[in-house]
């Protein structure tokens, strides 16, 4: 059996660990629970609103489900590696024919199938609950691939960080740049015009290329207010998630590759 | 010519001390030559720095300097890791997975097909002494269960190198002697096994080969036989059918209805009573050497180590 093929292999073995592991977890229901708690809070608002029922059922439904799978990937991000080198469940993993790299790849891809079937059953109960309300629109499943491509941003910062930080401190980072992922491109608009020697501006500006634009993928607001999606967003959507998750798993592994597990 | 199985090379390892203040050298030098198909016990007391050699020939933690080689190979090589089969000391697993489920997860790590890995998974449950309890999560196993469950996942690769942390620790002693003759069974069937342990009677009894670490370092190494006999403390002579010679008076111990037994100390004194006690007509029932015990020499390298 070649390299390649032994590697798949594990990080396929490693993936439906870390689902059944995700599924088998308290937490993991907990949020799914609050999920559901939040759509219906979207129905009970929507009685108090005059003409604009199915509008606030959306708008609340894509916001809870997009808040509460960023929660369960930051918090079951977070401890993905740091967890299992505290608990040394990885020594055993570890010590067998595989990369480390393999472990982190393994790790991501089991929790993004996690989110990925979470987030489709909130879609449908979602669903449900426009059709209820004769307001259901295909637009929300679109809506779904764009929260769950932010979903593959903030799984790798918080898989990057749980690779090298403590689970508390990689929460903070990863939770700090999920806000700043979502206020970052303002900062050519906004913060520069403020500063006022150009070593700054270039700071700014700098900061604004490295860190994570969030905004790239939030449609939720488009679909809401039906406004139209300029051709290639999809595309520059995808390209810009697959890409940035890439590099930061990728480093990742390169800061995990030469970790002491003690 | 025996291969090496492993072969260690003056590795070095220190780590920094709590809150990255001081410098603890846990392994000042050491040196290993585990030959292919024998049982090498790693015997020292805790904090010796056992578990970190481990971790290093199993690529968990790198060493400062040093070398190690499986079976020829560099162990940098992640692949040569198909070869071994380890168990970790106090085994930690996903307490979520069964006993069932953990095994078949290892061994789906060694890219094993599922038909294969089916029925192995099976025989190794068996063999551990799990059956009818495979299907148990392990958050409900105790230590005993955990550390048999970690010998079977340890084995489901049929590795020529079994590294095993402490693998008696835990297990009563029915369990620890089912372990015992599990290793020597699976000697039988050609394997390395290279054993961490602090229980020195367990290493005693079926090690080939020992080393002893104190305090980062290889006190003493070698053949076990020939540890145990460089140190033949004394020797016990019993005979029957003639009266003590006056020369070996001073040397019995017991004289009990036509049976005698003499102490001697070194072998010369050995032949010259044998030669006597047969020439005078003498039968000669048993010669015992008493040979120190590896405790004693375990116990004696830790207080020269002390003393240095």
């Amino acid at each position: 059996m070649s390299r390649f093929k032994l590697s798949c292999m594990q990080v396929i073995a490693i993936a439906k660990n870390t689902y059944k592991e995700a599924i088998r977890s308290k937490i993991f229901y907990v949020l799914m629970a609050f999920a559901i708690a939040m759509l219906g809070f979207a129905v009970i608002l929507s009685f108090l609103t005059i003409g604009s029922q199915k509008r606030v059922i959306l708008d609340l439904g894509l916001a809870g489900i997009s808040f509460f799978s960023v929660m369960t990937s930051i918090f079951v991000g977070i401890g993905l590696i740091y967890l299992e080198i505290e608990k040394k469940t990885i020594y055993n993993v570890l010590s067998k024919p595989l990369p480390r790299a393999s472990f982190i790849v393994g790790r991501y891809f089991g929790l993004m199938a996690v989110l990925g079937i979470n987030l489709i059953a909130m879609l449908i109960i979602l669903s449900i609950a426009l059709l209820f309300f004769k307001g259901f629109t295909p637009m929300i499943f679109y809506a779904g691939l764009f929260i769950y491509l932010e979903l593959a941003v903030i799984t790798a910062i918080a898989i990057f960080f749980s690779s090298i930080a403590s689970p508390v401190l990689s929460a903070i980072c990863t939770l700090a740049f999920y806000l700043i992922g979502h206020t970052s491109s303002t900062f050519p608009e906004m913060l520069v015009p403020l500063l006022h020697n150009d070593i700054q501006k270039k700071i700014a500006l700098f900061f604004f290329h490295i860190l994570p634009d969030l905004s790239i993928l939030n449609v939720s607001n488009l679909i809401t207010y039906n406004i139209p999606i300029a051709p290639g967003f999809t595309i520059r959507g995808i390209i810009y998630a697959v890409l940035f998750s890439t590099l930061l798993i990728f480093a990742g592994c390169l800061f995990f590759k030469k970790r002491d597990l003690v | 010519m025996t291969k090496d199985a492993i072969l260690v090379k003056n590795l070095k390892k220190h780590f920094k001390g709590h809150l990255s203040i001081g410098r603890i050298e846990a392994l000042k030098g050491v040196n290993l030559e585990v030959k292919e198909g024998g049982i090498y016990g790693f015997i020292g007391p805790n904090g010796a720095g056992k578990t970190t050699t481990l971790k290093i020939i199993t690529g968990l933690i790198f060493p400062d300097e040093g070398e190690v080689q499986i079976f020829g190979k560099p162990h940098t090589d992640y692949i040569i890791r198909k070869d071994i089969g380890f168990l970790p000391e106090s085994p930690y697993f996903y307490d979520y997975l069964t006993g069932e489920e953990l095994v078949k997860f290892f061994g789906s790590l060694f890219g094993i097909q599922k038909k294969e890995l089916n029925e192995r998974t099976k025989y190794l449950l068996d063999l551990v002494g799990l059956k009818g309890k495979e299907k148990i999560p392990l958050r409900k196993y105790s230590k005993g269960m955990l550390q048999r469950v970690g010998l079977a996942q340890a084995l489901i690769n049929d590795a020529k190198l079994l590294i095993l942390d402490e693998p008696m620790s835990g297990l009563d002693p029915i369990g620890r002697r089912e372990i015992r003759d599990l290793i020597l069974k699976l000697k039988e069937e050609g394997k390395t096994i290279f054993f961490s342990s602090h229980i020195l009677a367990d290493a005693e009894m079926i090690c080939d080969e020992v080393a002893i670490i104190v305090k980062g370092k290889i006190v003493q190494k070698g053949r076990l036989e020939e540890l145990l006999a460089k140190d033949v403390q004394f020797y016990d002579i019993s005979f029957k059918g003639i009266e003590t010679p006056p020369e070996l008076k001073d040397k019995v111990v017991v004289a009990f209805e036509g049976y005698s037994m003499i102490r001697l100390k070194d072998e010369d004194e050995v032949d010259k009573a044998l030669a006597t006690l047969i020439n005078k007509g003498g039968k000669i029932m048993s010669l015992m050497p008493h040979k120190t015990s590896l405790e004693e020499i375990f116990l004696s390298s830790i207080e020269e180590k002390k003393n240095e």
